[in-house]
């Protein structure tokens, strides 16, 4: 057994595979630019400070390539840590062989997101500019926020909450003359704070990457139709069974909040059709959300799927081609029918969509938030001036858990960081 | 026998609240004991207002109640007065408060003392006996030396005691008391951490100089809410308070005789309390402020005098003089005792231990303002738990100090004790993170175990605990097997306003339980979920409090956290994340950073490499 140390030097290459002009590979941690000088041949001390230097890195004597090595000291890098990047031509052996002698030479191979980790860890980036940085490279296109500006919003947002704490618990303290005069001063305090938190939510909306929707079930379920109405558009449909063999995705703002929507392949179909579920069964994380599409509602959820997540609604589809059940969403209680023809159904399932968010999104906990600050507001009217301070406690929470000052920290920014590619 | 020829298990220096119910908490767990007190006419005396209970405070003289202390039984025979603060706030809230009658209560005291032939001497305390490390008792100023095993100090405001008001200053405890000099000389001698802290008292009126027609009435609620479980009967509720503001004029004459006020002349060198100031205090605090509440509470019945809560002061009889008589009503005042500002030596918390005992000492405990709080309810169950440990100590039985996540009282200690304090500490509802279980109307079966584990509890206490938690679960399964108005009725009784007398309406088994002790299991329903959570939170604070900082060499290196933090954790070196989080200064995201720092250490990348290796 391999002794299992934490390898001071990471290394990945930063740059999609395949052939390309040039090629990055990032080196980070202590002694990297040592490890770097070794390999390339350099003189000691050639890679201190920010330099360039051109060399050549050869595997037992046989010259894989010659190579520009770029390096940061540690107070300048991305990581917080020593760091270099080398790069070389964009030929894909050349950069497994260069990994295999960084390898061979004591640095360990990097996960995903973990430069990004190591610069958070380095106080370089806090976990907002994580999770905004996680959101660009996802979206590839789309302009990110990193100035910490929604940052300095949530921090204001919690001074607010405090000081509607203040006049609470001050109320319950020593309000001894039971005062309506100080009930309103809380209960605007409390609505004032309710408006703020939901321009947040807009803002939230905009940075962060949406929680993944998978539309899922039995071939010919209607997934695809599902899908082209709510993306309004582009998927491959046919009425001919197991039509879309690979899923299709799409980023889609229903109700004012992203969500990536992702067509799957059908399950119960032969071969290629359990391989495709079982990728996407793989993907599937505890935050997202499946929609299980059957038609009439008659095959539920498999039980590896149901017992994976919560956040599963079981919809019949094709409710116009059916007659038999009568009763509405709210009598059936939990499958709801669904018409992609009539329509019947399609707003109830925009709501689930976007109203009920997973458990670790941005917009979830922004979401819980405004709930709790909802039901403070609720208990001081209704007289439990304690439950109203808890629920003010927990919007509290929630709020610092997105700033990552709070119990959920280490959840939110790993999730961030499992969504980067290794030479992020 | 004479005093000098025993050796007393417990000795309690003191006569207040916290020395009398340590000397009877000794007493019910089978000790010999003596009450030393200077005076025996000032026994059990309310030396500030004549009230008992109020926010946190009237719930933990519940807690005291169920450790079978006097406090409740006597507030409960000389009541005047009684409202249930935060009526209208909910009853997680609930602040049940009683006006006494001073004297009445202070004699209600002694003859309890004396009911359970507490032995008593009338001397002065001047110094321990022995060692520091083991005490063989004390040393008396008429007396000499008396030996005991195990020894309790509550001398409140005494030790080392300054008075002030205005220019003049004198040595004192309390008006008309000597303080205990030669105490605090022996202590600081033996080189213990003390420190100074000030409080003050309002002015006392003559009530038939006052014209109450001009005043706000506070009448008194008609319930026949008890602190103690003993259900005795109750007196009537005989006496009106009122309410008055302060005004303009009021702040004026503050103003006016300011630069004569022992505190802003920096001749008091002790903090304040925050929450309990002193007018002149609230006029530098909140200049903008004209009106201030001030209560006027009779200090028993029929008194010739009125307390003036909220007018603390400490500044010369002449400005006390034009500020009472700003007030409407007042015109016409006459001063029957002016206020003053008692300035005293209490422990620093670092000297005391959980169980109250001096952690340098094998055998001697503190209790009451000595630890650094202010009020009489915080006295008593210090006193209670100090005098139940000492005794513990005698009987070898285990020290216990109650959870922080089940009452005040163990909120209180643990926050004393592990925190310390910069000002005289007074219960808040708030610094309960469970304060939706942590009610008045729930203490009996909150600390029943408790009270049972420290051998505290009398015979009949103990029945009568025992009657009342078998009741309550009685309740509860009823509530759990009903089903009322299609609900079961557990969840029935999370509904707004749902009440006792109707949920007895709708399942006539309950009908033969007292309506309170039906409310209190309902309100166990309603805040469940709530109850649950702050549990479960605060399981996984605990868990987290004991990751283990040893692996830290040096604190200076951990860029997770801020310079501030690293040098304060540098030169404290904490050796778990609990110590961490005491120490003044170090804030949540600090101790974020430092568990981020040991996960960034191990596990993170650890768990990773594991994954490469396994495949």
């Amino acid at each position: 057994m391999r002794i299992k140390v934490s390898p001071e030097i990471i290394c990945a290459p930063a740059t999609p595979e395949g052939y390309s002009a040039l090629a990055v590979i990032r080196v980070s941690g202590k002694g990297s630019l040592d490890l770097i000088e070794r390999i390339m041949s350099l003189k000691t001390g050639r890679l201190r400070g920010m330099r360039r230097k051109l060399g050549v890195i050869s595997d037992n004597g046989k010259v894989i390539d010659e190579v520009i090595a770029f390096s940061w000291p540690a107070e300048r890098s991305y990581t917080g840590e020593e760091m270099v990047e080398i790069t070389c031509h964009g030929v894909p052996e050349i950069v497994r062989g260069i990994m295999d002698v960084l390898v061979r030479h004591g640095a360990g191979k990097a996960h995903n997101g973990e430069f990004t980790r190591r610069a958070f860890i380095s106080g370089k980036l806090n976990a907002i500019q994580i999770m905004t940085l996680a959101s660009k490279w996802n979206k590839g296109n789309e302009k990110g926020n990193i100035s910490g500006r929604f940052g300095r919003e949530c921090e204001e947002f919690i001074n607010q909450i405090e000081k509607v704490k203040e006049l609470l618990e001050g109320d319950i303290e020593f309000g001894e003359a039971h005062l309506d005069s100080e009930r309103i001063a809380i209960l605007t305090e409390l609505s004032s704070l309710i408006r703020d938190s939901e321009k947040l939510i807009q803002q939230a909306g905009k940075i962060e990457q949406g929680q993944k929707v998978f539309l899922m079930g039995p071939v010919n379920s209607g997934k695809s139709t599902l899908f082209n109405i709510l993306a309004g558009g582009k998927a491959l449909v046919s009425d001919v069974p197991g039509t879309t063999r690979d899923g299709t995705r799409r980023n889609v703002e229903l109700r004012g909040r992203k969500v990536l929507l992702c067509d799957t392949a059908g399950t119960g179909g032969e071969g290629l059709d359990i391989q495709a579920s079982k990728t996407v069964l793989d993907e599937i994380q505890e935050f997202d959300k499946v929609v299980w599409m059957s038609q009439n509602g008659k095959e539920s959820a498999p039980e590896e799927l149901s017992s994976k997540l919560p956040e599963i609604l079981e919809v019949a589809s094709k409710s116009d081609l059916n007659q038999v059940s009568k009763k509405s969403f709210e009598e059936n209680g939990k499958i709801l029918k669904l018409s992609s023809i009539t329509g019947e159904g399609i707003l109830l399932l925009e709501e689930w969509i976007s109203t009920s968010p997973g458990n670790m999104s941005l917009a979830g906990a922004l979401d819980r938030t405004v709930n709790h600050i909802v039901n403070a507001e609720k208990f001081v009217t209704g007289d439990e001036f304690g439950i109203a301070s808890e629920h003010l406690n927990e919007a509290e929470r929630e709020i610092r858990s997105i700033l990552g000052k709070g119990e959920n920290l280490t959840l939110s920014v790993e999730r961030a960081l499992s969504s980067m590619c290794v030479g992020k | 026998m004479k005093i000098s020829e025993n050796t007393f298990d417990v000795i309690v220096i003191g006569g207040g609240h916290a020395g009398i119910e340590a000397v009877l908490a000794a007493e019910r767990m089978g000790c010999s004991t003596l009450l030393v007190t200077a005076r025996y006419s000032r026994i059990g005396e309310m030396s500030c207002n004549p009230a008992i209970g109020g926010i946190a405070k009237g719930t933990l003289v519940r807690e005291i109640d169920t450790l079978d202390g006097s406090m409740g039984k006597a507030a409960d025979a000389t009541r005047l007065h009684f409202r249930m603060l935060n009526r209208r706030k909910g009853p997680a809230v609930w602040g049940p408060r009683v006006q006494s009658d001073a004297d009445a209560y202070a004699l209600f005291q002694r003859n309890y003392l004396e009911r359970k032939a507490i032995r008593i001497l009338e001397d002065e305390v001047i110094a321990l006996e022995g060692s520091t490390e083991n005490p063989e008792g004390i040393k008396c100023r008429k007396n000499g030396v008396v030996l005991g095993r195990t020894i309790v100090m509550a001398v409140g405001t005494f030790l080392r005691g300054r008075l002030f008001r205005g220019q003049s200053e004198w040595r004192g405890g309390r008006i008309g008391d000597i303080a205990s000099d030669n105490l605090e000389e022996d202590i600081r001698r033996r080189l213990f951490h003390v420190e100074r802290f000030k409080t003050g008292t309002p002015a006392r009126i003559v009530r038939t100089s006052v014209d109450t027609g001009e005043l706000g009435i506070q009448e008194s609620e008609e319930t026949d809410f008890r602190f103690s479980t003993d259900r005795k009967d109750l007196p009537g509720n005989r006496e009106v308070c009122y309410l008055t503001k302060t005004n303009r004029n009021t702040m004026i004459a503050a103003k006016e005789y300011m630069h004569l006020s022992p505190l802003l002349a920096g001749r008091i060198d002790g903090i304040g309390p925050r929450y309990c100031p002193s007018y002149e205090d609230k006029v530098v605090k909140f200049p903008e402020r004209e009106q201030h509440n001030i209560y006027v509470e009779p200090m028993g019945y029929r008194s010739r005098i009125f307390y003036l809560n909220g007018l603390s002061s400490s500044l010369p009889a002449e400005a006390q003089e034009k500020m009472v008589r700003s007030l409407p009503g007042f015109e016409k005042a006459i001063i029957s005792d002016y206020g003053y500002a008692v300035e005293y030596s209490y422990f620093h918390h670092t000297e005391i231990a959980p169980s109250l005992r001096l952690r340098r000492t094998h055998n001697v405990f503190v209790a009451g303002q000595m630890c650094g709080t202010s009020g009489y309810e915080e006295a008593a169950a210090q006193g209670l738990l100090a005098g139940a440990n000492a005794a513990g100590i005698v009987k070898g039985a285990k020290q216990l100090t109650p959870s922080r996540g089940n009452s005040y009282m163990g909120v209180m200690i643990d926050d004393i004790v592990s925190k310390g304090t910069d000002e005289p500490y007074r219960l808040f509802s708030s610094r309960a993170e469970n304060r939706l279980h942590i009610r008045q109307d729930n203490a009996d079966r909150r600390l029943y175990e408790f009270g049972k584990s420290l051998g505290v509890l009398s015979e009949g206490k103990s029945l009568l605990l025992e009657l009342n938690m078998k009741e309550a679960a009685e309740i509860e399964t009823v509530l759990s097997e009903s089903i009322i108005e299609r609900c079961q009725a557990a969840i029935w009784c999370r509904r707004p306003g749902a009440e006792a007398e109707r949920l007895a309406e709708l399942i006539p088994t309950l009908s033969s339980f007292s309506r309170d002790r039906i409310f209190s299991v309902m309100l166990d329903e309603k805040y469940s979920g709530y109850i649950r959570r702050s549990m479960k939170r605060d399981e996984s604070r605990r868990r987290a409090s004991s990751v283990n900082l040893s692996s830290i060499t040096s604190y200076m290196e951990i860029k997770e956290i801020c310079w501030e933090a690293r040098e304060v954790l540098e030169k404290a070196k904490p050796r778990t994340l609990a110590e961490a989080e005491r120490i003044p200064g170090i804030r949540p995201t600090d101790l974020e950073g430092l568990l981020l720092h040991l996960a960034g250490k191990r596990s993170t990348w650890n768990s990773s490499i594991k994954k490469e290796t396994d495949q």
